[in-house]
């Protein structure tokens, strides 16, 4: 890739960052450019070294072209694209049209232990929804999309049966 | 009776925090290990561990009752500190000790029974003429009860679970065709969370202060109280951030509350240490709401500026002896403000983020004081609170101690999950709190993010996804192949792989 | 030579026809949907100028063309040949949906059998690139003949060489063969799609409304029905991850998989490994913390990932050597083995075997999911071709048995007498007939009956048959479990494992070949 594109981007929600290629261990501030240094020690853990201050980094979800970055305690979701892909975004979300609604369905019959999102939360793709209890083992039942809840149809200590619908999201690109 | 071994039922800081006083104090402490949290610091400050690791069953050991009276028993502890929490407030565990005789550090069964049931506690402060909201004499039994007695207090009212507290089995209703259906929602709730369904209604007040007064007495009869706290930062019922005193009380006020404060602990002949809560109005009016018959995780801010330790004091009058403090004795010395950081997402609604802290570096310094039970390596446990520690900051003044809480927060140093610290440094910059105008509105209404927003730190965060994404997809020096290695086949093999084609 | 001679002009000029064919137009066509063309995905794939393209002039046979018209385009919709992967010789043909949509026409389909025919011969990976309308319609059955020879090819090298195939476009009808039977399959989500009948087809018959996406997008194959492995959301992404699963791979069946020059700062012993599986035999966790724990680190590849997730498979490496793994999902489904796993699990398992990639199974299994719908849909036969794929494999093959190991699920994950050769567990094992309460209720029915308090009974039982009867020790006693390890040195204990069986060779009864339920 570093041969044919000269730019990499990343995406965090509307934010578009830019970066080139070859990528240097430098951010520029006006026309200063300043060292960024990552460090891991056993004091500290990893960080960044950054105009002498220490940043905590952690990585808590990496996939693909996706990074879940928390730096300095602020979580934030990146998606890295080139160039070309950013146009291909583009397109397919003219395509695609407006959002579409998520339904979450029970994949089993079981009981809802646990209940971790409200009406009106902001999921992230993988981040958990509820727990539900079957064959005798809790299972978590992780969001497929990035959305926001609309509604929540169970309460810890129901039970479902297979494919009932759970909660239903609004899904954002 | 000098007490010579205290069992600490409970865990995390506040265990931490009863050892350190009994250890200066020279009784020895006893803990007990569980299955959840093998490896808490708590256990290795304690003299004694009792290894309760075996227990499968489904009543964590902090609630059951018969559990702990016989671990007492068994290590030969002669009292037990409940802590805040699990079964501090449990008329019927402070009985059982007795009946056992362990000395329960705390009140009496009778007054935490009383001041634990709201309906009662309601009817004790009416007639002690404490000022109060209007409410309900007594539980309301039915939909139809609750729509009457609305009407006559006039909305917005609250529906209030009896035995209940910390935000649960409590719903606000703004009009009467809500009410059936709150009123049912709040029963159920009630029911689920304390065992008992009764609720009772009173009128809402919105969005006051919480001010709340720390409490002392002995069993001889004398109380006393060791001026207010102030924590109105509070969301969805849980409090966030206190402070010592309050900036919303002048001194007129503060004697005023005070005193009451002492009258209704007097009505129920209370001991050991409590807190009596108000609401304190837009117009200045303040409302007795209720009592909390014991030692409250905000006890340091009121530490701090009294320069007594609490929980000295609680042993102190569990072994029998007298308040050695007279009420003029209490002065009011400085500022103390406390941060609650705890492992929550606050970017996901303030949602529990367990997991292990790989690094934990609290600052330290003159005016700082850290309650922990927690420590690099430690795991907070999805199981028990989300608490990794308080961070307590003293100043001379209010705006001293501002400052200071500042430089501290920005010295914490926590690596592993996701913390409440980002809300905190945004909390000392908002302009809102630091001039002390803050209500218990302030979270839900007043502010519009739960962090800093820094766009520098946002550039640093892309370029670390960009280099990660570069070094684990572009860079193929990862993937450079030992062509010697993997031709390395030995003959035995070859042989039989070519022999089977 | 004269330069400016005939000679030397006019195969220059031929050249620049090839290169004009590639016209602005249509690479902003193709660009437009998102898509990039054939030229600039093998570009990108490939090794800096390593490709070197075969068939480039050949154009279409027109002749006998009954219905229809053919342009006569160079190279007939497709670029094929071959060029290098990190240095690995690779043969690859990429269909061009700017010439006449990708479609299939005989002198197109004879181009890549001679790709394929090639690869074969030498014995390196094929890869195909897959952006195709289908079978020429102009051409009659000779489209449909150029795909038979296709498949065949693909079968006659199945096993022998991998073989591999990315979708970044359509692929409908009998075009959805070639990836089906290859070894695996990459699909870019959106801007691809696979189906036999199409949605026009499907309305027509069924009166059912369905979009291309809702029918045979990237996310039905890679959820639903399994025929994708790999999902992408962009092109260039998926090629990044082609290359990547590249490199766990061998060229061809009597090599071994490429040993990785890593910097191995993996510890060997690592106790992180003692916090991941709870006590509690109810609480779930992520097997893939435990994966990712012990083999090279960042080196787990997993493959189907969304779908089956009750099974998780996939390759790493120890000590840059590749191993296929396979293990059970306590997050999912509480591990269970159900018809899709089972499927999963088996092709997996024969992949590895084909190509001399050692297996490593981590088990933590209750059983089979129980049901009318896994019992009608024959959950006894596809159960049946896990048990068969482990069986028959003759790479190396260890288990570590994690926790929970009952009944049927026990024999067919990898057992001691199904042909494991190292059986480790954990001290959390719990290795029985069935699980502790439904062993305790059928053996204890009468005298939990008459007990006063039948509910502490039954803990006191549940308790002392874990204790003398599914515990780990006992297994290891009869000689079913090789060692119970201390699970910090897991790591350690597989890689000489895994070392001392490098030449393990199983001489297998000569037969065509055996009869795997199907």
């Amino acid at each position: 890739m570093a041969k044919q594109t000269k730019k990499l981007y990343a995406l965090h929600g509307r934010k578009k960052h830019s970066f080139n290629l070859p990528l240097t261990k430098t951010i520029k501030i006006g026309k200063r450019e300043y060292k960024i240094v990552i460090k891991e020690d056993n004091k500290y853990g990893t960080y960044i070294l950054w105009k002498n201050r220490r940043y905590p980094v952690e990585i808590n979800l990496s996939r693909q072209n996706k990074f879940e970055i928390l730096f300095n305690y602020v979580s934030y979701s990146f998606t890295i694209e080139t160039p070309f892909s950013l146009k291909r975004k583009q397109y397919l979300s003219k395509e695609k049209g407006a959002s579409e609604d998520e339904k979450i369905i029970a994949p089993m019959p079981g009981k809802i232990l646990e209940v971790m999102i409200s009406q009106g939360d902001e999921i992230n793709r993988g981040d958990p929804l509820v727990i539900l209890e079957a064959m005798k083992m809790q299972n978590e039942i992780n969001c497929p999309v990035n959305g926001i809840v609309t509604s929540i149809n169970v309460d810890p200590g129901m039970n479902v049966n297979k494919d009932d619908i759970m909660l239903e999201l609004k899904i954002i690109q | 009776m000098k007490i010579k071994n205290i069992l600490i039922a409970n865990r995390g800081e506040i265990a931490v925090r009863i050892i350190k006083t009994a250890k200066k104090m020279g009784i020895a402490t006893s803990v007990i290990k569980t299955v959840s949290e093998p490896a808490a610091m708590y256990l290795s400050h304690a003299d004694t561990v009792y290894d309760d690791t075996d227990n499968v069953s489904e009543i964590p050991v902090f609630i059951d009752i018969e559990r702990i009276i016989k671990i007492a028993i068994d290590i030969g502890a002669d009292a037990i500190h409940p802590g805040y929490g699990f079964l501090a407030e449990n008329p019927y565990f402070a009985q059982k000790c007795a009946d056992n005789k362990l000395i329960f550090i705390g009140p009496s069964p009778d007054s935490i029974y009383k001041m634990g049931n709201k309906i009662i506690a309601r009817k004790i402060a009416l007639s002690n003429n404490i000022p109060m909201t209007l409410g309900s004499d007594g539980k309301i039994p039915s939909e139809k009860e609750a729509i009457r007695v609305a009407r006559k207090i006039g909305y917005p009212v609250i529906i209030k679970a009896a035995s209940g507290g910390g935000g649960r089995g409590m719903r606000i209703v703004r009009k009467e065709e809500d009410m059936p259906k709150m009123f049912r929602m709040a029963s159920n709730e009630a029911d689920k969370t304390f065992s008992d369904h009764s609720v009772f209604i009173e009128k809402y007040i919105e969005y006051p202060k919480h001010i709340e007064f720390q409490v002392l007495g002995d069993k001889k009869g004398n109380i006393i109280h060791l001026w207010e706290r102030e924590c109105s930062v509070q969301r969805k019922h849980q409090k966030l951030l206190e402070e010592a005193p309050s900036s919303a009380l002048n001194d007129q006020l503060r004697k005023e509350m005070g005193e009451i404060s002492v009258k209704i602990a007097s009505a129920v002949g209370y001991f050991s240490a409590g807190t009596v809560e108000f609401l304190y109005d837009a117009n200045g009016n303040y409302y007795f709401m209720e009592m909390n018959t014991r030692i409250q995780v905000e006890h340091p801010v009121t530490e701090l500026i009294t320069g007594i330790d609490l929980i000295e004091e609680q042993i102190r009058i569990a072994e029998g002896k007298d308040l050695r403090f007279k009420q003029q004795d209490i002065k009011l010395n400085g500022w103390a403000i406390e941060c609650r950081i705890n492992a929550e997402d606050v970017q996901s609604g303030f949602s529990p983020a367990p997991g292990k802290i790989e690094k934990i570096i609290m600052p330290s310094g003159e005016n700082i004081r850290v309650d922990t039970g927690v420590q690099s390596g430690s795991v907070i446990a999805a199981n028990f609170d989300s608490m990794i520690a308080k961070l307590i900051i003293y100043g001379k003044t209010r705006k001293e101690a501002l400052a200071n809480c500042k430089q501290a927060l920005d010295k914490v140093w926590i690596k592993g999950t996701k913390t409440t610290l980002p809300f905190f440094r945004m909390l000392i910059r908002n302009p809102n709190f630091l001039d002390g105008s803050i209500t218990t509105s302030f979270i839900e209404n007043e502010i519009s993010s739960y962090y800093v927003y820094s766009e520098y730190e946002e550039k640093l965060a892309a370029w670390l996804a960009t280099w990660l994404f570069i070094d684990e997809n572009l860079d193929e020096s990862n993937l450079k192949v030992n062509v010697e290695e993997t031709r390395n086949i030995s003959p035995w093999l070859l042989n039989k792989r070519i022999s089977r084609h | 030579m004269d330069i400016e001679g005939k000679y030397y002009r006019s195969y220059k000029d031929r050249l620049k026809i090839l290169d004009e064919q590639q016209s602005k137009a249509r690479i902003k066509k193709q660009h437009d949907k998102g898509k990039l063309t054939a030229r600039e995905r093998l570009d990108l794939l490939l090794d800096k100028e390593s490709f070197e393209e075969i068939d480039a002039f050949v154009v279409p046979d027109t002749h006998g063309i009954e219905f229809g018209k053919v342009e006569k385009h160079f190279g007939d919709g497709v670029v094929a040949g071959y060029g290098k992967i990190n240095g690995r010789l690779v043969f690859i043909y990429a269909q061009d949906f700017t010439i006449m949509g990708g479609s299939l026409g005989i002198v197109h389909a004879n181009k890549i059998a001679k790709t394929q025919e090639m690869a074969l011969k030498i014995g390196a990976p094929i890869i195909a690139l897959i952006d195709s309308g289908g079978a020429r319609i102009q051409e009659g059955v000779a489209s449909l003949s150029g795909y038979s020879t296709i498949f065949n090819n693909i079968i006659r090298a199945s096993g022998i060489i991998p073989q591999i195939a990315v979708v970044m476009g359509p692929a409908a009808g009998g075009a959805v063969y070639s990836p089906a039977l290859m070894d695996f399959v990459f699909m870019t989500s959106y801007t691809s799609y696979m189906f036999v009948t199409g949605p026009n087809v499907v309305k027509e018959v069924l009166n059912e409304d369905v979009s291309f996406e809702e029918l045979g997008g990237a996310e039905v194959h890679a959820k639903k029905s399994g025929v994708a492995h790999f999902i992408y959301d962009d092109e260039e992404n998926t090629l990044l991850g082609l290359k990547k699963f590249f490199s766990y791979i061998p060229s061809n069946n009597m090599e071994n998989p490429p040993t990785i020059e890593g910097i191995n700062d993996t510890p060997d012993i690592n106790n992180r490994l003692l916090e991941i599986v709870p006590d509690d035999p109810n609480k779930a966790y992520d097997v893939k913390d435990i994966i990712n724990n012990i083999v090279d680190r960042g080196s787990f590849f997993e493959t189907a990932e969304l779908y089956a997730q009750s099974l998780v498979t996939g390759f790493g490496r120890l000590e840059g050597k590749t191993i296929g793994i396979i293990a059970n999902q306590p997050k999912v489904l509480a591990g269970v083995l159900d018809i899709n796993s089972s499927v999963k699990g088996a092709r997996f398992i024969r992949f590895c075997d084909s190509f001399n990639i050692p297996l490593l199974t981590f088990e933590d299994v209750p059983g089979f999911l129980p049901g009318i719908d896994q019992e009608h849909s024959g959950i006894i036969r596809h159960g049946a071709k896990l048990l068969y794929a482990y069986s028959e494999a003759t790479v190396p093959k260890i288990t570590v048995i994690l926790r929970k190991s009952y009944g049927g699920a026990y024999i067919v994950m990898n057992s001691k007498n199904l042909g494991g050769d190292f059986n480790f567990a954990w001290p959390t094992a719990e290795i029985a007939v069935m699980g502790p309460d439904a062993a305790v209720t059928i053996l204890y029915r009468k005298e939990l009956a008459q007990a006063d308090d039948p509910v502490k009974l039954k803990t006191e039982l549940v308790k002392k048959y874990r204790e003398k009867v599914a515990n780990p020790f006992v297994a290891n006693e009869k000689g079913f479990i090789d060692e119970v390890i201390d699970p910090p040195h897991t790591r350690k204990k597989l890689i000489s494992s895994f070392n001392t069986l490098t030449n393990k060779w199983v001489e297998v009864p000569s037969r065509k070949h055996g009869n795997i339920p199907l």
